[in-house]
């Protein structure tokens, strides 16, 4: 075995040039496919964080049987052990309460039927950059009874900041909730569908009005960049009384975000194939032409006594010897790339990045860096490359030494 | 001069295997870029395409005061006129006219706001697809009057199901709440939940009757043509007689699909740009291959008087003509797989549960632009030329002596 080892590895070096470019092959296949993956997943990622990151949240917790059935009645008290408990789950760096209804809004002659949300305006500043968004009056303090609204909303019902808007709708254990309300800022959404729908009102004004006072409907996780959001529903639900709470990743809070993101990979599966396809064929060709270069090398040695068996264990070896090298080069080499491109995406150019642009996407294309990308396209193409070099093990079986040796 | 060329195209068939390998892999190269992008295309189309047909179409026409204000009032009063111009037109396949009202649909559990479309179900169906989306129920089979189709998200919303009552509340022309009890006859799931939760189908006849109409009344053209491209000189056509009318192409109700296009085609453009790049790797591997190994032949050349320029160009040419065999067998692959499998179609829902849960055919129908194939099998064939520079380069700085001696 030593010795296999040994011969195989002096081969190896006896051929510098030739095992260099089998090296580089297996370096170029695993450079590429990693690249086009990671370029694949970075998109999705880039999709999750415009939708999810600005206004879902990757967390959500609500009283069991909220998300099924969205009304007031399953809502939630908001105590400090709540607040605490989630708090202390690694990971979550704040918390946004919010409770949410439906309610009819007028103003002159025209209605319109839209939830109120609560929020608290110091909690959702960052996340939803309430500063850049607004476009005319001022973001509302936490006690100050006023209402935030949609540009679009405003336009529809042709009011501006200073104008009232009259809330009609239902409360906690079914009182009337009936208000008047100042318009205190308006705020541009890039989504028009929220451009056109959203009313922001103080959390502890919208409690009074809804007859819920300490009452939440949702309570909105931020996590820390680095951590799983699987991680942090894991750790919820196993701190947390689930008979009383549930508690949601993004996957399950927006299941059409993630199917369109599947989709989407079907077709990205495709071209992985073609990619592959390509990249064995690249292999496959360089070990033939490797393998017919040493016929005449092979022949000498099977005619000089050597087993066959013996020699096709060492071309194997070399094999293997050469993906990994080639394979570790790769991936070493595809990790710069990959955190450059990050860092410095891609921007989508055109109409079509403005338009992007327009609904809230960044119009960009960054990689991802998960290293799993890597290490799955390792495992694959070490094992492409191993299975290419089977054709030499299969001509040296069947190799006339005669033959071999006059050629 | 001539024999330089006739030395290459000998040296080429005197090497079948090693130049079969070059010739399959630049065939491989062309083949992968012309599926790549016929498969692209044809999802594209196809997603285009399906949304368009659900309910947009590609052309509309409206009074001018709807577009604004969408008050039962602006009818189109010209109905006659429109119809004979549509019904004479060749580049039309198809139209159908609607009612459209925006209203609110109650059942016992809760009410939502709706576009209700009154619609003539036999134009309809031979105009969209809406009538596939149909999942449970019938497509206004029952002869009974108020039936109504509405979609699953509207139905799980309001715990409805087919055979169900609700009752539909909507504003008529003279600004009076109206109102009639509907039975659910079926119900849809398309693409687009947001559709789905926000739109019912009735029977033109229906409306009119709680209107008061008269028969044939509607607010909507919506148009199908034979070819989508064709909706900018259709709308001319149309504009020309219809001055006063509003007419919209698809690209202006929706030009999210327009801009979705070309993102899809920037993306593109960087994945075949990496698979070609990978492409171009094996192909220079193999020619640093093929040229290396012959060392000793080049050296024996060169030692008998033949100057570095003709190696030069005689590697040059010998890959010239390695491209020019490649690609037409390259073309011919690919239009062979984009033939058959454009009339069979690629399923790739095993890919992912993302597009059948989506509602969008799993099934691609791969077709390409006929000058795809001359720019990608130019693309290629200069691909390998530059490729073999490098290994060309590579044999002129031999030392012949060296070069002889080598095994």
């Amino acid at each position: 075995m030593k010795m296999i080892l040994i011969l195989a590895w002096r081969n190896l070096w006896r051929n510098k040039r030739r095992s260099l470019i089998t090296i580089s092959s297996v370096f170029f296949a695993v450079f590429f496919a990693v690249l086009m993956r990671a370029f694949q997943l970075g998109s999705y990622q880039n999709m999750v964080d415009n939708i999810v990151g600005s206004y879902t949240g990757y967390v959500q917790i609500h009283h069991k049987g909220f998300w099924e059935e969205q009304t007031l009645e399953n809502s939630m008290e908001y105590t400090d052990d709540l607040k605490n408990e989630v708090l202390s789950i690694d990971g979550v760096t704040g918390i946004s309460p919010r409770l949410e209804s439906f309610a009819l809004i007028s103003s002159g002659e025209q209605t319109k039927g839209t939830a109120i949300i609560g929020i608290d305006p110091e909690k959702e500043l960052e996340r939803m950059d309430l500063k850049g968004r607004l476009t005319s009056g001022v973001i509302f303090s936490k006690d100050d009874p006023g209402l935030m609204i949609g540009e679009g909303l405003a336009e529809y019902f042709k009011v501006e900041v200073g104008d009232s808007l009259v809330l009609l709708g239902q409360g906690y254990h079914g009182i009337s909730a009936n208000g008047l309300y100042p318009i205190a800022g308006i705020l541009k959404f890039a989504n028009p569908e929220l451009n056109k729908s959203i009313v922001f009102m103080p959390l502890s004004e919208a409690q009074y009005l809804y007859g819920a006072m300490g009452r939440l409907t949702s309570l909105t996780l931020q996590i820390d960049e680095n951590t799983d959001f699987r991680d942090v529903v894991r750790k919820a639900n196993a701190e947390l009384d689930t008979s009383r709470y549930e508690v949601m990743g993004w996957e399950e809070l927006l299941p059409e975000l993630k199917q369109t993101i599947e989709a989407d990979s079907a077709g990205g599966q495709i071209y992985l194939f073609v990619l592959y396809f390509i990249i064995s064929f690249g292999l496959f060709g360089t070990v033939l032409m490797m393998t017919a270069e040493r016929r005449h090398e092979f022949g000498i040695l099977v005619a000089i006594g050597m087993k066959r068996r013996i020699l096709a264990a060492i071309t194997m070896v070399e094999a293997l010897m050469m993906t990994i090298l080639g394979a570790l080069a790769g991936g070493l080499a595809i990790l710069p790339i990959q955190i450059y491109f990050k860092m410095n995406p891609i921007h989508l150019l055109g109409e079509a990045g403005k338009a992007l642009e327009e609904y809230g996407f960044e119009p960009i294309m960054p990689t991802s860096t998960d290293p799993t990308i890597t290490l799955s396209h390792l495992g694959i193409v070490a094992f492409v490359a191993l299975l290419c070099s089977l054709y030499a093990v299969v001509s040296i079986y069947k190799l006339n030494p005669m033959k071999a040796m006059r050629s | 001069m001539a024999m330089i060329p006739k030395v290459a195209w000998r040296n080429i068939w005197r090497q079948r295997v090693r130049s079969s390998i070059v010739i399959l892999s630049i065939a491989l190269g062309i083949w992968a870029g012309i599926f790549l992008v016929s498969f692209s295309y044809g999802m594209n189309d196809q997603r285009t395409q399906s949304a368009l047909m659900t309910s947009i179409t590609h052309l509309q026409i409206h009074d001018p005061g709807f577009e604004k204000d969408n008050h039962p009032s602006f009818y189109i009063k010209d109905t006659g006129g429109i119809r004979s111009v549509l019904d004479t037109s060749t580049l039309v396949q198809n139209y159908t006219t609607r009612i459209l009202l925006n209203g609110m649909v109650s059942s016992p559990v809760s009410a939502s706001g709706v576009r209700i479309m009154g619609i003539d179900p036999r134009m309809e169906a031979a105009t969209t697809i809406i009538e596939e989306d149909l999942r449970t129920g019938d497509w206004f089979t029952s002869e009974k009057k108020n039936r109504i189709l509405i979609g699953r998200k509207l139905a799980e919303k309001l715990h409805l199901d087919v055979k169900s009552k609700l009752v539909l509340t909507f504003q008529d022309d003279q600004n009076n709440i109206v109102a009639g009890a509907f039975r659910v006859e079926g119900i849809f799931k398309t693409s687009n939940s947001r559709y789905d939760e926000s739109t019912v189908y009735v029977r033109k006849q229906d409306l009119e009757s709680i209107l008061g109409w008269p028969q044939g009344r509607i607010h909507e053209f919506a148009i199908v043509l034979k070819d989508r491209e064709q909706a900018d000189p259709m709308k001319q056509v149309l504009k020309e007689e219809f001055p006063k009318m509003t007419i919209r192409t698809w690209k202006e109700i929706s030009p999210e699909l327009g801009y979705a296009d070309e993102v899809m085609a920037q993306m593109l453009v960087l994945f075949i740009g990496i698979i070609m790049l990978a492409l171009s790797f094996g192909i220079i591997n193999n020619m640093l291959m093929a040229v290396l190994e012959r060392k000793k032949e080049l050296g024996t050349l060169m030692a008998v008087g033949m100057n570095r320029r003709k190696v030069f160009k005689m590697i040059v040419l010998e890959t010239i003509f390695l491209g020019l065999a490649g690609a037409p067998i390259g073309m011919l692959l690919g239009s062979l797989t984009v033939r058959i499998t454009s009339r069979t179609g690629i399923d790739i829902g095993f890919l992912g549960q993302g597009l059948e849960s989506l509602g969008i055919s799993t099934v691609v129908y791969p077709e390409i632009p006929s000058y795809f194939y001359w720019l990608i099998g130019s693309m290629v064939v200069l691909m390998t030329l530059l490729a073999s520079i490098y290994p060309a380069r590579k044999a002129l700085k031999l030392n012949p002596i060296e070069a002889i001696r080598s095994i």
